[in-house]
């Protein structure tokens, strides 16, 4: 009987507690009962969050959370269990190998060697040495900023301050080891404000490094309830627009899985077969880089070394996203995308830090150089709105109208419907202010885009 | 999952510091899911979720914390990471003695089925739809089920234990002529075991999305404008869950964050519109037993004949609305405290005739299926995608439409409503808000809304 697991690992393994010891009996007996490979995994995280209320505490959570998942290995196939329990190891491994013969599924799914991995920069934390007094103190002094900005403010809704950490780690049969972790920390407010009878909500948020920035933060939420007010919606047609750079972030986050060579592969990406091709305009670079400082890592979630790439580069299919199951069946390497949603999971391709290469210029720069048109700065229900698979999108959206380069008035109920790499291929102008959305544990990022002959519709046409 | 004795001193651990009330929540449950593209399994997975959270409230202001050790030490240490924020006047607990027994029986629990069954239905469906149409590019067919015990016990002396039995089938049909991809999804789902599929017939789900998918492949872009609407049953309900009833959530009315706050006993709807929330169906997707705080699952009529009766509110939300609980508290998991939710929501059926609805409504737009959609609770603002629509032109269908997506207020549309039909039915989703992802109904009969904004491409007929 061949056995993975050598007689160095066990040592390794004990030395590093229970959970260790839980993870190399598992795999023991999954080998035992004849899987021909076993990978544990193990997310260990924690959090604190503080939420404000006319300056006192509203809203407070503490915790911590542990989940353990196997992946077996048998007969070419992969089966899944997962576990919040570490108790009757014996069931829950017959759980996985149950599920690896459930699968029939001829496509190889390899598991990670063990691998030399990069150096990460670590990321700026400003909350790092507060304790939890301090950060209350922080979140309380949020709100009385963002009161404090404008007299239309009525109330916060919400003021939040949030600090996590986490670890990952995996083991195989293979004899990887890697162990990984991260912290986040952010703030956030979404005040309401009132004016001549109409409520609007607005939203920043400052994370990680910058979240100490409570002024900016404040001002920037109110700055966006102020600029939905007295809206009116605008004729449809074709319209020369700007997508700013968080909105242009949701849009591309919306149709990051047309990237993944998993969709591709099984026919539900537009993109199949396409690499090669322009798909997008020369002034478009999309880049794919785990190791970016914003939410660097130095291995994906199946244990290959991060690497970056430019997924679309001057406009040109360069890659999809693989993993090692993808990457083997296109015959590449993988491009370090192996995604896992939880520990348990079955490995799919997730997107790092996923961002549009910055160029040149301001927002202000652009809207000046767009003359007449729309500036579109939100979206809404976009997980609805797109379809992935075809590329399509139909979005309702908000904005500002923008008459020779001047911002003019708050526009809203109005839908920006395309398809996604017909958008693409239509961006004349990067702006040069790169920006990613909330943290988590994928990042999204732009800086704002111009595109010419967007279609835009809505009320307006033929209505009341 | 825990005695009594023990559950008893991890309270008074949470109100050591002057809370005036604490609660314990538990769960355990295990899953299985299993996914299969093209009549091919792909992945199969098993996960056992286990922990628990303890939340203090002091007057309107709470505090929780999570763990999954359930030891009671742990637990205890929980209570105390919890309380550290709190300072009050504090409260006593009371012993367990109103015992609330919400185990519901399976008659086919999930433990007793292997596989090989779960893969049967997902071919079954996925056979169907092949078989419906050579436009037929891709099936891709998910099988879950879940079966979680929770235990909610609280200083006033409930001690509730509910079982929650789920399962759900999911195919999506991928129609292509090479250059046009559409897709068609249905998605049956039930709260009971294993016995939900003497109820699913996956061969009629697995054709319907199959048909959706064809038409759509060959519709048009659907003019965009102001028109009236006719929205079919069943997941049309998606415009009273997202247009209306978020609004009426505590999580939205207690801060003063909902365009319908103070108008309990106002007109909000046109008189024909009477809507529900009744989390107690037997078997039902989003039905409870007990609610995430304990309490007993309610019918709910939220609007009748177009007045406004009731919010959905949990304790915190009683608490600062001055109103009674309403059995709507729920959580995705222990990691989440427990808010206003939906269960079952629902247009009560009507007296209208589903096809004089159309044959009168001149020009417009019949929207069959509904996808999902989203609100800003605060303005009222939703949209939501029509996955299969049809053109309808002096009263009658004229031509399949795609891209359609409905826009508009709440508040605006309960008012336009002018044909309620007579025959109500459910469709099965996920709900996503402060308190995770938790299984909701949404349902309604055919409706019609006499002017709705239609965005999408604007193509012309």
């Amino acid at each position: 009987m061949h056995n993975g697991l050598d007689r160095e690992h066990k040592a390794e393994i004990k030395a590093d507690g229970r959970i260790k010891e839980y993870a190399h009996r598992l795999m023991t007996i999954a080998m035992d009962r004849g899987c021909d490979g076993a990978e544990v995994c193990v997310n260990e995280s924690d959090e604190f969050s503080v939420g404000v209320l006319e300056d006192e505490v509203d809203d407070y959570t503490v915790s911590s959370s542990f989940g353990l998942g196997i992946r077996v290995q048998k007969d070419g196939r992969n089966g899944y269990a997962y576990t919040e329990a570490m108790d009757d190891p014996e069931g829950f491994v017959e759980e996985a190998i149950d599920n690896a013969e459930t699968v029939k599924s001829e496509d190889i799914h390899p598991m990670a060697e063990p691998a030399e991995y990069p150096e990460i920069q670590k990321k700026t934390d400003a909350l790092k040495d507060m304790d939890e007094s301090e950060k209350i103190e922080l979140c309380k002094a949020l709100e009385r900023e963002t009161k404090r900005c404008d007299g239309r403010v009525k109330r916060v809704a919400y003021c939040k301050v949030v600090t996590a950490g986490g670890r990952f780690c995996i083991y195989n049969t293979l004899g990887l080891r890697a162990e990984r972790s991260d912290r986040v920390s952010c703030c956030y407010v979404e005040p309401v404000l009132e004016d001549k009878g109409q409520m609007r909500d607005g939203f920043a948020f400052r994370a990680d490094g910058e979240a100490l920035d409570i002024a900016g933060c404040a001002r920037e939420a109110v700055d966006e309830a102020i600029a939905a007010m007295d809206p009116a919606p605008v004729a449809p047609g074709k319209y020369d627009i700007i997508l700013r750079n968080d909105a242009m972030a949701s849009v591309l986050g919306a149709f990051a899985g047309m990237f993944s060579a998993d969709a591709a592969q099984k026919g539900l990406s537009p993109l199949a077969g396409r690499e090669g091709e322009d798909i997008a305009a020369e002034c478009v670079t999309l880049m794919d880089d785990p190791l970016y400082p914003i939410n660097p890592s130095p291995f994906d979630d199946e244990g290959t070394p991060s690497v970056a790439k430019a997924v679309i580069k001057d406009g040109k299919l360069e890659t999809l996203l693989h993993n090692l199951k993808t990457a083997k069946k296109a015959g590449v390497k993988s491009t370090s995308n192996g995604g896992r949603s939880s520990a348990g999971s079955p490995v799919g391709v997730r997107i790092t830090n996923f961002y549009i290469a910055p160029k040149e210029g301001t927002l202000g720069q652009l809207i000046s150089e767009l003359g007449d048109g729309l500036l579109i700065t939100d979206f809404s229900g976009l997980h609805a709105g797109v379809n992935p698979v075809s590329g399509k999108f139909s979005v309702l959206c908000k904005g500002r109208l923008i008459k020779d380069g001047r911002d003019v008035r708050a526009v809203n109920e109005i839908t920006l419907s395309g398809d996604f790499t017909e958008l693409l291929r239509s961006i004349v102008r990067v702006g040069g202010d790169l920006r990613f959305s909330m943290p988590g544990g994928s990042c999204v990022g732009s800086p704002s885009v111009m595109v010419r002959g967007a279609m835009i519709s809505g009320r307006g046409d033929g209505g009341q | 999952m825990i005695s009594r004795t023990s559950a008893e001193r991890v309270l008074n651990a949470a109100l050591a510091t002057g809370g005036d009330f604490a609660e314990l929540y538990m769960e355990d449950g295990e899953s299985h899911s299993i996914s299969m593209l093209d009549g091919v399994v792909e992945n199969a997975a098993y996960s056992r979720a286990r922990g628990a959270g303890v939340r203090i409230l002091s007057g309107t202001r709470s505090a929780y914390a999570y763990t999954v050790d359930i030891s009671e030490s742990a637990l205890v240490e929980t209570a105390k990471k919890a309380s550290a924020i709190i300072k009050g006047e504090g409260g006593g607990v009371l012993p367990f003695t109103d015992i609330r027994d919400g185990n519901y029986r399976c008659r086919i629990p999930f433990s007793a089925v292997d596989n090989a069954k779960r893969v049967h239905l997902l071919k079954l469906g996925t056979d169907a739809a092949k078989a419906e149409s050579g436009e037929i590019t891709k099936v891709s067919a998910a099988y879950m089920d879940t079966d979680k015990k929770v235990l909610v016990c609280n200083t006033e002396g409930v001690w509730a234990e509910d079982r929650r039995p789920r399962t759900r089938l999911a195919f999506t049909a991928v129609a292509s002529d090479g250059m046009e991809f559409q897709t068609g999804q249905e998605i049956p789902a039930f709260g009971m075991g294993f016995e939900a599929y003497e109820l699913i017939d996956p061969e009629k789900d697995g054709r319907t999305a199959a048909r959706t998918a064809v038409t759509m492949l060959h519709g048009v872009d659907c003019p965009a404008g102001y028109m009236p609407v006719v929205i079919d049953g069943g997941f049309g309900g998606v415009i009273l869950h997202e247009a209306c009833v978020h609004s009426l959530e505590a999580t939205s009315v207690a801060r003063g964050n909902s365009e319908f706050c103070g108008k309990l006993g106002q007109k909000i709807a046109s008189d024909i519109v009477t809507a529900i929330d009744d989390g107690t169906l037997p078997g039902e997707w989003g039905s409870i037993r007990y609610d995430d705080e304990g309490n007993p699952s309610q019918c709910n009529v939220l609007i009748q004949n177009g007045m406004l009766k009731s919010y959905l509110v949990d304790r915190l939300g009683s608490r600062i609305m001055n109103q009674p609980m309403t059995g709507s508290a729920r959580r995705q998991s222990y990691e989440f405290a427990p808010t206003s939710r939906m269960t079952n929501t629902f247009f009560a059926p009507g007296y209208d005739d589903e096809e004089e609805m159309i044959r009168t409504m001149g020009e417009g737009l019949f929207a069959a299926k509904m996808g999902g959609g989203s609100v800003n609770p605060l303005t009222g603002e939703f949209n939501f995608s029509v996955l299969e629509g049809y053109w309808v032109k002096d009263g009658k269908i004229h031509c399949p439409v795609r891209g359609a997506a409905l826009i508009g207020r709440g508040a605006d549309v309960l008012m336009k409503i002018d044909r309620v039909g007579m025959n109500m039915w459910f469709g099965h989703g996920m709900c996503g808000s402060r308190s995770g992802s938790v299984p909701t109904n949404v349902g309604q009969p055919r409706i019609r809304v006499s002017g709705i904004t239609v965005g999408g491409k604007g193509g012309r007929l």
